[in-house]
């Protein structure tokens, strides 16, 4: 993280405001009008449609928020995240749909909630499991790891023996009024994304925290050069396993939080191609940013809808664009990450710094 | 030129003298119990943040520095002499000194051996605190040279563990030492304090000397406190303003904003990282008055010239726009007509795209009042500063008045002159044109130096040396030091430093000597800025390896004949330059070229450089040198070079 440009006779006295998050009456004043667009502003404006592809933009920065975390501050490469989105989302609902709740619980609208920690914590815990391999490899074989997390959770485990849980066959659909969250039932798009919101701002801040902690300063040490983080003291394995815990746990309440926005569950929503596309979103976005996770999740999703908006009026003379769309998606993602290597190798984040250094840096260049 | 007798005092304070009786520890007494925990003193940046010292604190580390100089033997009126970079605790140690009735010398941080000799030997200093190991160095080095000095005192014991002398004792074990004192005798700090008189020596203040030794300037509270109340009544500071202090305490004007202004205002000190950092330091604080010698203007002029040549199209744009408003802006602020509406929108657009970003740049966004003094500022430099919206001003003064006697008073400013005196004091021109003043702050004589007393100091008129004229609105303009103007071959007196400020606006030059007294035309000695050349020579793909082969590439040549060409602009043709050279090195302080303050010393260069002189003055087309330089760690290098002389036709 890149330490914060101080206007003139802004100066720090202590340690503590000198590492405060918004060191200035200007970046408070952004950060408020931010959260007031948040949270007034968009539900304001958008419709239906434009609040779901918020939501959709949502989801995908949590779940690429654990990506973000695993590549771009621990180092290690994984190639199998939504298999811990399957996870959170599969124990969730399970829990709604089989647990013997309390009746006090259920009036009192905490089983959904509950559900989403308790999955957050199973996803968790299935991470570190995946991640222990990560103790012996590194690199190339680590990839090859994680993937087989995708493969064997959700092609094995979750399509074999989870799905046939209470007979339904496939897919787990939720009734009406199932997900709820205190009084309020979760049956709106509006209302899932200021659920959608709340999770971003809640988990973003919570690895914000982590990053600028012990364990992020291990993390990123451990990123930069295992051996050396090794010799300065940090227990590697230890810390590499806590980053696919914490990862792990994200992935739980995005997957979690998803169910909201699903009738039904069934493992089509978790395939490998979500895994590699999360990888795709910190790319574009900036490997080892934040921002960049948030970035490249609007543009991800944003790029795909207006892709969207140009195939259907040409529907009409080509009917089979739209039938081939899910391939033009994907070869669209392809050409997305093809240029972004070539062009913007530090991705949108980086944009996003040279900009603000060019007004900084104003009227000058250095 | 006007002559005569016009004397000009400015309208008399309405505030209450500073009584006579006062002294700086009794007025430290009273604001560190004023202020005690609540408000900041000092600060200074170290590991990364400004950590905060209190009134409370301050006074506590004073009060046990001082009881330990007692205890270390220290009597009414022994000299301390202090040398180290602008830090809390070098403060500390001369209000300690105050304290304890002793009288401060400082020495500039950069001093050579021999000066710090000449300094400690002739002030009968008795300790001598040094910040660390280079300080206690130099001062061990001189001490059989010196028999009345007792103690070496350090602060920073870095370095410092295999050091086995018995001379040698820490701050903090000094600081101890008064703790056990203060225990025997709880009261003596009180009675010191009070014993004191105004009148008394506060400190022994070393002029900076173009022309000979330094001399000693002794200083009493009474001058520096009615100085720095004087100041303050025009130009008022307030208690939660900043001010950053990062020029030598052996520069009269740092003593004159920390200690008379400072003391009485009660604004905070900020200290710096370290030298190299202070630029940065100060765009971190962004103090609220400001007052520095013209070279630190001057470099900061430089910056922004330099980084705007870099700058990208769009920029450079905006820059050219902004500064061409502000400019003239600036001219009709200056000529006091009022500014049209359409001007005041320009002004207004100028301000919000660039200036104030500039100014931040600057650390100057918060600067109410910045100051300038010690040695002329060229227009163009003062225009630049007011084009941004700076309320830059001159500053007239010397030691010897303890800082300032003249000065600019806001919305009345010209740029060719110093502005009008402060409140208390008296300005005269004499028959031969010398600058002569009178008022509380006026020095009480040279140590051990009476003729030179006698000379500077005639009932009670202090004859400055400097040759200078009032003009139609009673601003006084400083000419020159009266030994420095020349005469013209139509035997008109001119100031050389005027053109040497107006070279020095181009960013390619750091320092020029001009000469051409009583000769037929004027020639000068450029030095190039290093930085800047190299910078400029790289994008041209030119080849060099030191400042000497820089200087005398032909590219560079050229490069300033055409910033002198636009010095010589508007000049009438007998001031114009029509011979230079370049210096194949620049002038130095170690090199006794320039004062510690930066200011040309032209007796010793002309003496210096003779055969470059008499070049400048034959046909000869270069000149030979072969000579050996000094660098500042010791070493010597044998310099054999032909310097190229270049004549500048109409």
């Amino acid at each position: 993280m890149s330490t914060t440009f101080l206007p003139c006779g802004e100066y720090h006295q202590n340690y503590h405001e000198d590492h405060a998050w918004w060191q200035t009456r200007f970046i408070k004043g952004k950060m408020i009008a931010l959260m007031l667009m948040l949270f007034i502003g968009i539900p304001y404006v958008a419709d239906e449609y434009w609040l779901s592809v918020c939501n959709q933009i949502g989801y995908t920065a949590l779940g690429a928020l654990g990506v973000q975390l695993l590549i771009g501050f621990c180092g290690q490469v994984t190639l199998g995240h939504a298999a811990f989105l399957a996870v959170g989302a599969y124990t969730s609902t399970l829990l709604i749909l089989e647990f013997p709740w309390p009746k006090l619980l259920l009036d009192l609208g905490l089983a959904y909630p509950l559900s989403i920690f308790i999955a957050a914590v199973a996803a968790g815990i299935w991470s570190v499991i995946f991640g222990l391999p990560s103790a012996k490899v590194k690199g190339f074989y680590l990839i090859l790891t994680t993937m087989a997390a995708q493969f064997i959770t959700v092609d094995f485990v979750i399509t074999q023996y989870i799905s046939q849980i209470g007979g339904r066959g496939q897919a787990f659909s939720l009734p009406p009024g199932t997900i709820k969250i205190g009084p309020w039932v979760i049956d709106s798009d509006l209302k899932i994304y200021y659920m959608m919101i709340a999770l971003v701002i809640v988990l973003t801040a919570a690895v914000l925290n982590l990053l600028r902690s012990r364990v992020g300063r291990a993390w990123v040490a451990i990123r930069d050069n295992d051996i050396s983080a090794e010799v300065m003291g940090i227990n590697v394995v230890q810390y590499k396993l806590f980053a696919f815990f914490v990862a792990g746990f994200i992935g739980g309440v995005a997957g979690a939080f998803w169910i909201s926005n699903l009738a039904a569950i069934s493992p089509e929503h978790f395939p490998w191609f979500w895994s590699l596309w999360l990888v795709g979103v910190i790319l574009i976005g900036g490997v080892g940013s934040i921002h960049g996770t948030i970035f490249g999740s609007i543009f991800m999703v944003v790029v795909m809808e207006l892709l969207q908006m140009a195939v259907i009026p040409l529907a009409a003379s080509y009917p089979k664009l739209l039938m081939d769309f899910l391939f033009i998606k994907e070869a669209a993602f392809g050409l997305a990450i093809c240029a972004f290597m070539i062009f913007e190798p530090n991705g949108l984040a980086y944009r996003w710094w040279q900009t603000k250094n060019y007004f900084n840096l104003w009227p000058f260049s250095y | 030129m006007p002559h005569g007798d016009k004397t000009i005092a400015a309208a008399e304070s309405q505030k209450a003298e500073i009584s006579r009786e006062l002294t700086i520890p009794k007025l430290f007494y009273q604001q560190a119990k004023r202020y005690g925990k609540d408000r900041v003193a000092m600060r200074e940046k170290e590991f990364g943040i400004w950590r905060p010292i209190t009134w409370q604190g301050y006074f506590e580390t004073v009060k046990y520095i001082a009881l330990g100089l007692i205890k270390l033997g220290l009597q009414e009126g022994d000299k301390v002499a202090m040398i180290g970079d602008n830090r809390p605790e070098g403060l500390m140690a001369e209000m300690a000194a105050l304290c304890s009735r002793g009288v401060g010398v400082w020495l500039f941080q950069d001093c050579l051996m021999d000066e710090v000799r000449y300094i400690v030997d002739h002030s009968d200093a008795k300790f001598l605190v040094g910040e660390g190991q280079e300080e206690v160095d130099k001062a061990l080095s001189i001490m059989k040279d010196c028999p009345k000095l007792k103690k070496i005192i350090y602060d920073d014991p870095k370095g410092l563990r295999h050091y086995q002398q018995d001379c040698l004792i820490s701050l903090r074990e000094v600081q101890q030492l008064g703790r056990e004192l203060e225990k025997e005798k709880p009261s003596l700090f009180d009675e010191l304090i009070q014993k004191g008189h105004g009148e008394e020596i506060a400190l022994l203040f070393y002029t900076s000397g173009t022309t000979a030794l330094p001399k000693g300037a002794l200083l009493s509270h009474h001058n520096m406190l009615s100085m720095g109340q004087h100041l303050m009544e025009i130009d008022p500071c307030q208690e939660a303003d900043d001010y950053v202090s990062y020029l030598p305490f052996a520069w009269i004007g740092e003593q004159m904003m920390s200690i008379s202004c400072g003391l009485q205002i009660g604004y905070t000190l900020n200290f710096p990282e370290g030298p190299e950092t202070s630029q940065e330091n100060i765009r971190e604080i962004g103090p609220h008055v400001m007052f520095a010698p013209p070279r630190m203007y001057e470099q900061m002029t430089r910056t922004v010239q330099v980084k705007y040549l870099d700058a990208s199209w769009l920029k450079r744009m905006f820059f050219k726009f902004a500064t061409w408003v502000g400019y003239h802006y600036a001219d009709l602020k200056f000529s006091k007509k009022g500014v049209p509406l359409h001007w005041r929108l320009l002004h207004g657009i100028a301000y919000a795209t660039l200036q104030k970003k500039l100014k931040d740049h600057l650390g100057m966004s918060r600067v109410r009042n910045a100051y300038t003094g010690g040695a002329a500022m060229g227009p163009d430099h003062f225009r630049f500063f007011h084009s941004l919206g700076v309320n830059l001003k001159q500053i007239y003064g010397q030691t010897e008045v303890a800082g300032i006697s003249v000065v600019h008073r806001s919305g009345d400013i010209k740029f060719d002159t110093v502005g009008h005196p402060i409140p208390g004091t008296e300005v005269r021109i004499n028959e031969e044109g010398e600058i002569l003043t009178r008022s509380p702050s006026v020095f009480k004589g040279y140590y051990k130096n009476p003729e030179a007393t006698q000379k500077t100091l005639k009932d009670g008129w202090l004859y400055s040396g400097d040759k200078g004229f009032l003009d139609d609105d009673g601003h006084l303009v400083v000419f020159d030091r009266t030994k420095d103007v020349f005469t013209l071959k139509d035997g008109r007196p001119f100031a050389p430093q005027y053109l040497e400020t107006r070279l020095k606006f181009s960013p390619y030059i750091k320092d020029a000597w001009v000469i051409g007294d009583r000769r037929d035309f004027l020639s000068a000695v450029m030095c190039i800025d290093y930085s800047v050349v190299s910078n400029w020579a790289d994008q041209r793909k030119l080849n060099y390896t030191s400042y000497q082969e820089l200087s005398q590439m032909p590219e560079v040549y050229e490069l300033l004949e055409k910033q002198i060409r636009q010095a010589n602009k508007d000049l009438p043709d007998v001031a114009k330059i029509r011979k230079f050279t370049n210096l194949y090195k620049e002038f130095d302080a170690d090199d006794d070229e320039l004062t510690r303050t930066r200011k040309l010393r032209r007796a010793f260069v002309e003496k210096r450089y003779k055969e470059i002189v008499e070049a400048l003055y034959s046909k000869k087309e270069s000149v030979h040198i072969d000579t050996l330089i000094k660098y500042e760690d010791g070493r010597q290098a044998h310099i054999v070079t032909d310097m190229r002389i270049i004549s500048i036709p109409e």
